[in-house]
């Protein structure tokens, strides 16, 4: 008779309930027995004025007797608030449409055009098997599918690791496809065409909403179609090797290539005359392909009481957008159950070769255009805590305070008339919190 | 100046590779590796939870693992 | 077009890699003798000849070991009254790691400790677990690499084996 633990869900789940109430579970579960493990996780992001986002996270893995590992994930979030729509702000009050067409917003003089649209909940479900044979090579497969309103994404992915030299040598391949569509709310503008813009009529309504007048001639969603879609194919490959006993290190080379619609469809661009004053505003358009080239380096060294994790990467596209990222984490052990651990991440990125903050009306009309500072020049910088502690009956929880903080920046272009008075590069700020529990 | 970069880094790693066989340690000498918190995977909600964060806020991700992402995020 | 040389070139090396095996496969020898420093006495592994002896290397950060105690435990009880013993040498540098590990999961079987990982050098081990069979005569008969759930029902067969000799 096997002498094993086997555990069960509901032992776990109810030795997690207690946990929480604070009272310890009847039947301390030994977590080095237990073939599930639970991580789960909720996460709030805020950026000032802007964006929110709170996302849950469920993360259960089972270790089979033949060392295969089973993983199923399933993430929840919503998104509210506000996002720079890409137009630039004008010395006077500005409307918009929005993305439905039936509707409009005003922006104050002086602001960057923000559209608050966006109220979104997001679905993703991923699971992955991880297979080892021959002593030294593992197989992984693994799905994922993630939906929300206007966008599904399908994809599928295997990774092959082989250990050599006593294991302290590993070698991994991967490949993965992603199948995106995207089906815009009003339908996928066709690029570079201008957005109807309504005049605003005042909010003298029962309701004291905003009301808007559109243009006799305007015939909703006429430079509207339907959906979208684009293929992700990706190559990851590795290398880990244990360097002594206290260090490892990883090494990876990626390959992506993207081919299909990458525009962001609720994006606009503002085409300007030579006072800076906006005559237009347009949809933008992004390339139909991308082909992205990463270099990943990660250290991790073992202290006495704690690691320390540094990571560079390095990516370049055909987008000619060049990035650097370090990312540091420094875990100090403060005895057996409790940790700190500070994160610094910096970030720098290139524009892309078709980024522009606007368009000169007297300029020829380019290929491609984008204002989306997303894709501009930009330096980006986080520094957070976190803390964790490990429980009695081997549970363990942590919560995690961040700040992150992108400072666009201007890529070399002339800021023509009323445009050099007004703060075309805003910083973006926000706070990260977040609470983990493992069991 | 870029396919000389990307050359020389493809190089690096060839190199480093064989440069492997020396390196490591004995398999019994593998207590702090071994830790939870050693495991390169460490983390992985976090990890998760920030890759998202930023594919949604930067014009790069991967790296660490698969590029893509997953959502149309505003 | 020197970017996909480069790293045809990394797969060819890899690809070259690939083929090399560890051999595991244990020619009948004599045990190297060892100084047993158990937990109350020092004792030597020739003292042992005579009986089936299941030498078992571990250490508390090794994951598969956790699996390992509670069959050994099941062998010991099972097959000790027929001259069978398992020996497990831990090989933690601290001792206070191996106390942990034992208290959770107790060991009613011999435990040795070599922080100094001396044996595992005689041994020459490839990798943790490593576990070999002894049999009666003091010769290496069989060599586990790791320690595999699915395998416990052929690790039993040897030893019930090795015990009809």
């Amino acid at each position: 008779m096997q002498l094993t633990n086997k555990g069960s869900v509901a032992t776990a789940l109810a030795g997690a309930a207690c946990a929480l109430l604070g009272t310890p579970a009847a039947q301390a579960e030994e977590d080095m027995l237990k073939d599930w493990k639970f991580d789960t996780a909720i996460l709030y992001y805020g950026e000032t004025d802007r964006v929110s986002l709170v996302e849950g996270v469920i993360n259960a893995s089972k270790t089979n007797d033949d060392d295969s590992l089973f993983n199923v994930k399933l993430v929840i979030d919503t998104l509210t608030g506000a996002s720079a729509n890409g137009a630039v702000a004008q010395p006077y009050a500005q409307t918009f449409s929005r993305p439905s067409g039936k509707d409009g917003y005003v922006v104050n003089a002086g602001d960057t055009p923000l559209d608050d649209t966006f109220r979104d909940t997001r679905v993703q479900v991923s699971s992955s098997w991880m297979q080892p044979f021959a002593d030294t090579w593992r197989a992984t497969g693994a799905v994922n599918v993630s939906t929300e309103y206007d966008y599904l994404s399908l994809g599928l992915s295997g990774l092959l690791e082989k250990d050599l030299f006593m294991r302290n040598t590993t070698l991994s391949a991967g490949l993965s496809f992603q199948f995106d569509s995207i089906d815009p709310v009003g339908g996928t503008p066709d690029a570079l065409t201008s957005m109807l813009t309504p005049t605003y009529i005042g909010d003298d309504n029962d309701e004291g909403e905003d009301e808007f007048e559109w243009d006799d001639d305007y015939e909703e969603g006429e430079n509207k179609t339907g959906s979208e879609s684009k293929t992700t194919t990706d190559l990851i490959v590795g290398v880990t090797q244990v360097i002594n006993r206290r260090m490892l290190m990883q090494f990876n080379y990626g390959l992506s290539v993207v081919d299909g619609y990458m525009t962001d469809p609720y994006k606009l661009v503002s085409v300007v005359d030579g006072a800076g004053m906006t005559q237009d505003v347009i949809y933008e358009d992004r390339p139909d392909s991308r082909t992205k080239h990463s270099f990943f380096w990660q250290t991790k060294y073992a202290l006495d009481s704690g690691v320390v994790d540094v990571s560079y990467r390095f990516a370049t596209d055909d987008w000619e957008i060049d990035s650097h990222t370090i990312d540091s984490r420094f875990r100090f052990n403060l005895g057996d159950n409790n940790y700190i651990q500070p994160h610094l991440r910096y970030y720098q990125q290139s524009a892309a070769e078709f980024y522009r903050p606007f368009l000169n009306q007297n300029d020829p009309m380019p290929m491609y255009a984008s204002a989306d500072y997303r894709v501009g020049e930009m330096t980006a910088y986080t520094v957070g805590l976190k803390y964790g502690h490990k429980m009695e009956n081997g549970h363990e929880w942590a919560v995690r305070a961040e700040y992150y903080q992108q400072d666009p920046k201007n890529a070399g272009f002339d800021e023509p008339g009323v445009l050099a008075d007004l703060d075309l590069y805003p910083s973006v700020k926000a706070v990260i919190l977040q609470f983990n529990y493992h069991f | 100046m870029k396919r000389k970069l990307a050359a020389i880094l493809a190089l690096v790693a060839v190199a480093q590779l064989s440069g492997c066989a020396s390196l490591g340690v004995q398999p019994w000498e593998r207590d702090l590796l071994a830790k939870d918190e050693m495991a390169l995977g460490a983390e992985g909600v976090d990890l998760g939870l920030d890759d998202h964060i930023y594919f949604s806020k930067e014009a790069t991700s991967g790296g660490r693992s698969f590029a893509g992402g997953g959502c149309g995020c505003n | 077009m020197g970017r996909i040389r480069a790293l045809a070139g990394i797969i060819g090396l890899s690809a070259g890699l690939l083929f090399t095996t560890a051999n595991l496969a244990v020619a009948a020898q004599p045990a190297p003798e060892l100084v047993l420093n158990l937990t109350s006495q020092q004792a030597n592994l020739s003292d042992y000849q005579g009986q089936v002896v299941y030498l078992d290397f571990w250490a508390s950060w090794c994951k598969p070991c956790q699996r390992s105690f509670p069959w050994m435990n099941e062998m010991q009880a099972k097959y000790g009254e027929q001259g069978f013993t398992v020996i497990a040498i831990n090989l933690d540098s601290e001792r206070k790691l191996a106390d942990e590990f034992l208290a959770r999961l107790p060991a009613h079987f011999p435990v040795a400790f070599d922080p100094d990982g001396n044996s595992a050098q005689t041994y020459k081990l490839k990798g943790m677990p490593t576990s070999y069979l002894i049999d009666k005569a003091g010769n290496l008969r069989v060599a586990h690499q790791g320690f595999h759930v699915e395998k416990q029902a052929r690790y039993e067969q040897e030893i019930k084996g090795l015990l009809a000799e």
